[in-house]
């Protein structure tokens, strides 16, 4: 039988062990929760860290590298800083963060171009307008040219002319920036036309000196004038501009193996190598134009230079400096570009210089191969001296010509000025009387004498 | 392109005088005739200059001719001329007066009297 007592005790210490197995229990899993919490608690501040972490990058983002994604586009030298961390850029956030760049980055350049090509169609739809009122003020005044001599009158007709070309050369170099066609339709012209037309269009133009070392008649097919006459003149422009008032620009017109370069030297203080390379890609073409990457106010010539040569397979190159000091600048017209004008059918303009490769500057020389008569009297001397044209222009209407060329072939004359001063007449004269008078004196060797001096 | 002769020049005249207007002597008028006096060009002349006098090579002309033949206004040649006039390149003369009709009696007259001469 158990006792009482002894029941007590043994339930005493069953109470104690399990107490005491519960207590150990108890103290295992309390150190355990602190081991979690602390981990919780570190977990929570690593967690903090982190999110503070990545709210400064997007604020980064959006303060400092979002702005400046969007400056570098219009200012290449402008520097996108990197995230915060230096970490980030290779974690997901970094990429993450750096593809939000890229396609703001696209879509501001979608955006440019959209409102630079709706700006371009409304400049080029306005300046169309303009060039075309343009031409038809120049047609007025031109033929107020003609029609009225009077000095005064002329002057002005002259100074407005020369506005007027101004006008039109901005109004075209807007045009052709913004992509419009250049506007005319010429027909195949000598080359030293087209260039001496680009230098009348600029306002220092008594400064331009044209060296024409072409041989007669190198002319541009006709979808190449207009546009070697813009370029000219915008490099001339250029030219102009950047040189003293006192200096002046020399163009040489020269013929190549692969066609024909134009090359315009300037005294002037010449471009930086930053300036040179920034020209020599607009003047390249190779990049599409933005009016906004212009400036303000646009410099346009290079960028319609640009324009020009690609759309019309020239090239121009203003990378190397000058021999006198400032730029220089060479326009190349291919072979394919180039074409030939009989310079007696149809002469080049009388304000377009000489071409140096004749062979002296006698007037006889040069005549013949400037206007028809001299080199006409060489074909007429064979055919019939008609006095009025050849067959070969039977489609025109009937030209006065002048023979005096042919006859003097005829005499046996080769080279010799039909010039008569008073003073010369006063002497062929006097001298065909005294010959008259010798001869009747029936002396023979005076009379041949004195016809030979007469002839003279 | 367009295939007609003579478009719109490309080369507008005041570049032909370097935008003077005014000539230096006031006296040549649209008919007085030109004739080059003889002495070569300098080389140093304005090419517009240059060209006057080759059309000029081969006899005499009215500064309307010129004018037609280099494709210029005759107030431009006009200028040219008298600049080349003062480097004493060029004679002018003033225009040959329009000729009075002959009398036919005159003319019938002198007629007869060859054919008298002839028999």
């Amino acid at each position: 039988m158990i006792e009482l007592p002894d029941l007590a005790a043994g339930g005493l210490a069953l109470g104690t062990l399990s107490a005491l197995a519960l207590g150990g229990g108890l103290l295992r899993s309390r150190r355990r929760l602190a081991v979690q919490r602390a981990e919780i608690a570190r977990l929570r501040g690593q967690l903090d860290g982190v999110l503070q972490m990545f709210t400064s990058e997007v604020e980064h983002l959006a303060a400092q590298r979002v702005p400046a994604a969007a400056r570098q586009l219009t200012h290449p030298n402008v520097l996108v800083p990197g995230p915060l961390q230096p970490r980030t850029s290779s974690s997901p956030l970094g990429i993450g963060l750096e593809s939000v760049l890229r396609s703001l980055r696209a879509e501001l350049v979608a955006q440019r171009t959209r409102i630079d090509a709706a700006a371009q169609a409304g400049m080029r739809g306005a300046t169309r307008e303009i060039q075309a009122a343009l031409y038809r003020l120049q047609d007025a005044l031109r033929k107020l040219q003609q029609e009225y001599d009077e000095p005064e009158l002329t002057q002005t007709l002259f100074q407005l002319d020369h506005e007027n070309e101004q006008s039109l050369r901005r109004a075209q170099v807007a045009a052709v920036v913004c992509g419009a066609w250049v506007g005319l339709a010429r027909e195949e012209s000598h080359l030293v036309d087209a260039v001496t037309g680009g230098q009348a269009r600029l306002s220092g133009y008594h400064r331009v000196r044209v060296n024409n070392h072409l041989e007669a008649g190198t002319a541009l097919v006709s979808h190449a004038v207009e546009p070697v006459a813009i370029i000219v003149a915008e490099l001339l422009d250029n030219a102009l501009r950047h040189s003293a008032p006192d200096t002046d620009v020399v163009v040489n017109l020269e013929q190549v193996h692969h066609g024909v370069c134009v090359t315009i030297d300037d005294a002037g203080v010449g471009m930086t190598q930053d300036e040179r390379a920034r020209a020599q890609g607009l003047v390249a073409g190779s990049e599409p134009v933005l009016l906004t990457d212009l400036g303000d106010p646009p410099r346009m010539g290079f960028a319609a230079i640009g324009q020009l040569t690609r759309q019309f397979d020239l090239g121009v190159d203003v990378s190397s400096p000058s021999a006198y000091g400032g730029v220089r600048a060479v326009l190349r017209v291919e072979s394919h570009l180039l074409s030939h004008v009989d310079p007696v059918e149809q002469p080049p303009a009388a304000s377009a210089p000489r071409s140096t490769r004749k062979p002296a500057r006698d007037g006889t020389a040069v005549s013949v191969a400037s206007h028809g008569f001299g080199a006409e009297g060489d074909d007429g001397a064979s055919t019939a001296v008609s006095g009025h044209q050849s067959p070969r222009d039977a489609g025109e209407l009937p030209q006065r010509r002048r023979r005096v060329r042919a006859t003097g072939e005829e005499a046996g004359a080769p080279k010799k000025q039909p010039v008569r001063r008073p003073a010369d007449s006063a002497a062929a004269l006097g001298a065909l009387q005294s010959g008259t008078a010798a001869a009747r004196a029936g002396d023979d060797t005076d009379q041949t004498d004195v016809e030979g001096g007469a002839a003279r | 392109m367009t295939g007609r002769r003579g478009g719109r020049p490309l080369v507008p005249a005041y570049l032909s005088t370097g935008g003077v207007a005014r000539p230096s002597r006031s006296h040549l008028e649209r008919l007085s005739v030109l004739t080059a006096a003889g002495p070569p060009a300098p080389a140093e002349l304005p090419a517009a200059g240059l060209a006057l006098l080759d059309v000029l090579a081969g006899g005499s002309l009215t500064v309307v001719e010129a004018a037609a033949l280099l494709r210029l206004p005759v107030s431009a040649v006009r200028v040219l001329a008298a600049d080349l006039i003062d480097r004493g390149l060029l004679l002018s003369r003033a225009p040959i007066p329009a000729a009075d009709r002959f009398d036919p009696d005159l003319l019938k007259r002198v007629a007869d009297g060859l054919r008298a001469l002839k028999h």
